[in-house]
């Protein structure tokens, strides 16, 4: 399904943008409100619905031991999966994930395991035989922009409230699972020359490009993604990225709090 | 629920003539209807029924894709129920199963024949069900708040449609299985209906006597008109709810 | 006037002769087909809250190209059914192979429904001078639904619209508008317009458009 933007709104848009200002009002480094709401789902080990403006996306932590990967018998296994349901947005398709959906799982995994969030060697029960696996399950319910933003804060906040279910699998009291970073995914759009973060649906449909940082609680970053089509310059993904952190620490601030 | 064997057979489902959750036998489990839950979505509903959540979202009338499923003189519908990983005790695969395809299907025939499909020809109207937690009786909880969101996304209908289950567990018939009394019951049938007792939707399993049979439908139908009435509420609530909002922002106007 | 909110399949009168829009008649009486409002009157509408556009023969609406074949411009017009526009129905003579030109991916353009038929396939029309290519200004979307309020009655309120807001502003039956004037004055205008979809369904509209206008003015002062 193509979805064609008039040209007169992508003129409207883009002259706002030179003007320094956004439809909505917000800076061009402004995030939407955003709320978590935490253990929505009990039969989950841990979950958390995340509203970004009006994005919302419902992230569930399962637990299960299982075999480790041969080559890491001593640690644990995250696996991350998400799932664009049709439900989401009028060009979600059914069917299994498209590229769009892997490399959102993908990108939420590599926050997660390259901040070194999860200890996964503490998740082993016996090495070489048995480990956790750790699933974390994102679903998309409405996408009105910047959903993979969504989706990090909501697999840590899931993860956050995450208890391993020992008990479940008779290997003893049920605990916390630990979680040692806070990993949060930023998403900068380029469009002529403007930078602005969390686009909503209408920025991110003319934006040529994107840049995600994905950074960690003191300030270094832990992975990043250009996607799209258009191209960046250095100086570009500089200052992308001062702003990214920067943020970031924002947001992890905000929803320590809550 | 430790005091549970495996296969349910020294479970006692009654104590003191209520329910392991405390209900009479003819009582569903507390009900919570929101409208319009979606940015999105055309139209869109949110349910809550014991520990089910589920969230339905209508698109359309829209295009057909692909073309060749067009249809000339009405429009077609599509039901899709889709269960999150997270939403089961044993994390599920994602994407569907048999069993998803079977819910799918009879999910769409309950809700087809309320739909006015002539006014739309060569259309396709979408319903997306995503059952987020389940805890028995996701398919009539679907249906449910199906039915709302297509009313909200302003989809011509006969009537409204409302779904529940029955079922018999020692011996008994109840209304509205819970998760224990589903899977160590002895019956459970689903149905949906129009508000003046047309039935949409019909199945079964288990052991039922024809007699049993009788009163496990007069339970579900009574369980249905009931639910009717919440459904109804939560749509007049939501356009109340848009008037009062106008009451604010005019208030605030004035100040 | 009885005015209620009605769902589906709600009973509204014993006498088939009073359905109107919104309704349908079975074994003599009338019953609402949709979510919305009922306007009890001799004859009863149900006025619904959402729905989808459906082109009609006469309609003027606001299109988007979405694709161009060899002598049709495919026209989003905010609907389940696309329009054609036929390169016969552009009102001068071009090539095929210049429509792109004209009228290339993207553009907007007010234009009229000619004709409609039973497969709902949709026919186009630029052949009025009072059509045409929307190059400038703002187009926003609102629920079709409520585009006779905002016209209101014989023409008030848009009348009043225009005048008060400065504004050019045309009405597409889609649901689309498109307003051009100065940047302040689109921006009052759109406020304006998204007022009344949303209050749509209350009665003395035009008059709190009206103290809404004036409230708006003077602080800008």
């Amino acid at each position: 399904m193509t979805n064609v933007i008039a040209e007169i709104k992508k003129d409207y848009l883009y002259n706002l943008f030179l003007k320094g200002e956004r439809a909505d009002g917000r800076a061009f480094d402004q995030y939407r409100e955003f709320s978590v709401e935490r253990n929505l789902i009990s039969k989950a080990e841990g979950s958390a619905l995340v509203k970004l403006g009006s994005s919302q996306v419902l992230v569930g932590v399962k637990m299960q031991p299982g075999e480790p990967f041969p080559d890491t018998p001593n640690r644990g296994v995250i696996i991350t999966n998400a799932e664009l349901v049709p439900l989401a947005s009028p060009v979600f398709e059914p069917g299994p994930p498209n590229e769009t959906g892997i490399e959102l799982a993908r990108l939420v995994d590599r926050g997660v395991r390259e901040s070194k969030a999860i200890d996964l060697e503490a998740l082993c029960i016996t090495p070489g035989k048995q480990v956790w696996i750790i699933f974390i399950d994102v679903h998309i319910l409405d996408d009105c922009g910047n959903i993979l933003d969504a989706a990090s804060i909501g697999a840590i906040a899931a993860l956050l409230t995450t208890k391993v279910p020992a008990s479940k699998f008779g290997l003893g009291e049920d605990y916390p699972l630990p979680v040692k970073d806070i990993p949060i995914a930023t998403t900068a759009i380029e469009f002529g020359d403007v930078i602005m973060f969390d686009p909503d649906s209408d920025e991110e449909s003319i934006a040529n490009t994107k840049l995600t940082v994905l950074s960690t609680a003191d300030g270094s970053i832990c992975g990043m993604q250009k996607s799209g089509t258009g191209v960046l310059r250095q100086e570009q993904i500089y200052r992308i990225v001062d702003i990214a952190c920067e943020k970031a620490k924002e947001i992890r601030e905000k929803f320590l709090e809550e | 629920m430790k005091m549970i064997a495996m296969d349910g057979s020294n479970i006692s489902f009654f104590k003191e003539g209520l329910r392991l959750d405390g209900r009479r036998a003819d009582e569903f489990r507390p009900l919570k209807i929101e409208v319009g839950v979606l940015a999105r979505a055309d139209g869109s509903c949110y349910v809550e029924m014991g520990g089910n959540k589920v969230i339905a979202a209508v698109y359309g009338p829209r295009e057909v894709h692909p073309r060749h499923l067009q249809e000339a003189t009405r429009a077609i519908v599509r039901y899709r129920y889709n269960m999150a990983s997270f939403s089961v005790e044993e994390r599920k695969r994602p994407g569907p199963d048999r069993r998803s395809y079977e819910l799918s299907k009879v999910s769409r025939e309950a809700l087809e024949p309320v739909i006015f499909t002539s006014y739309y020809p060569r259309s396709v109207i979408d319903v997306f069900v995503e059952v987020l937690q389940a805890d028995a009786g996701t398919r009539t909880a679907g249906i449910n708040a199906a039915s709302v969101a297509l009313a909200d996304a302003g989809i011509p209908m006969k009537s409204m449609i409302s779904a529940c289950a029955a079922g018999k567990v020692a011996d008994t018939i109840v209304l509205d299985p819970m998760k224990e009394e589903d899977n160590f019951g002895q019956a459970d049938m689903p149905i949906a209906m129009t508000p003046t007792g047309q039935i949409t939707l019909l199945q079964m399993d288990g052991h039922l006597t024809k007699d049993e049979f009788q009163r496990a439908m007069e339970l579900a139908i009574k369980g249905c008109r009931d639910i009717y009435e919440i459904q109804r509420k939560s749509l007049i609530e939501k356009y109340n709810q848009l008037g009062s909002e106008l009451a604010v922002v005019q208030e605030a106007e004035v100040l | 006037m009885d005015r209620k909110v009605v769902i589906p399949g709600d009973l509204l009168s014993e006498e088939a002769k009073r359905s109107g829009e919104g309704t349908f008649v079975k074994d003599g009486k009338v019953y609402s087909l949709l979510y919305g409002l009922a306007n009890c009157r001799d004859r009863i509408n149900v006025i619904p809250l959402a729905g989808k556009y459906v082109p009609a023969p006469g309609d003027n609406v606001i299109g988007v190209v979405k694709d161009i074949t060899f002598s049709n411009w495919i026209i989003d017009i905010n609907s389940p059914y696309d329009g054609l526009l036929h390169i016969s129905e552009f009102p001068k003579r071009i090539d095929a192979d210049e429509m792109s030109k004209y009228l290339s991916l993207g553009s907007s353009t007010m234009i009229r429904v000619k004709d409609v038929d039973s497969t709902m396939k949709v026919e186009l029309t630029l052949n009025d001078r009072k059509l045409g290519l929307l190059k400038t200004g703002r187009i926003i979307e609102i629920n079709h639904t409520r585009v006779p309020r905002l016209i209101g009655k014989g023409g008030s309120m848009i009348s009043m619209l225009k005048k008060e807001l400065n504004c050019n502003i045309f009405v597409g039956q889609n649901g689309r508008i498109w307003i051009n004037g100065g940047a302040e004055d689109m921006d009052l205008a759109l406020k304006t317009i998204l007022l009344i979809e949303k209050e749509a369904h209350t009665s003395g509209l035009t008059d709190r458009i009206v103290d809404f206008l004036k409230k708006e003015k003077g602080a800008g002062n």
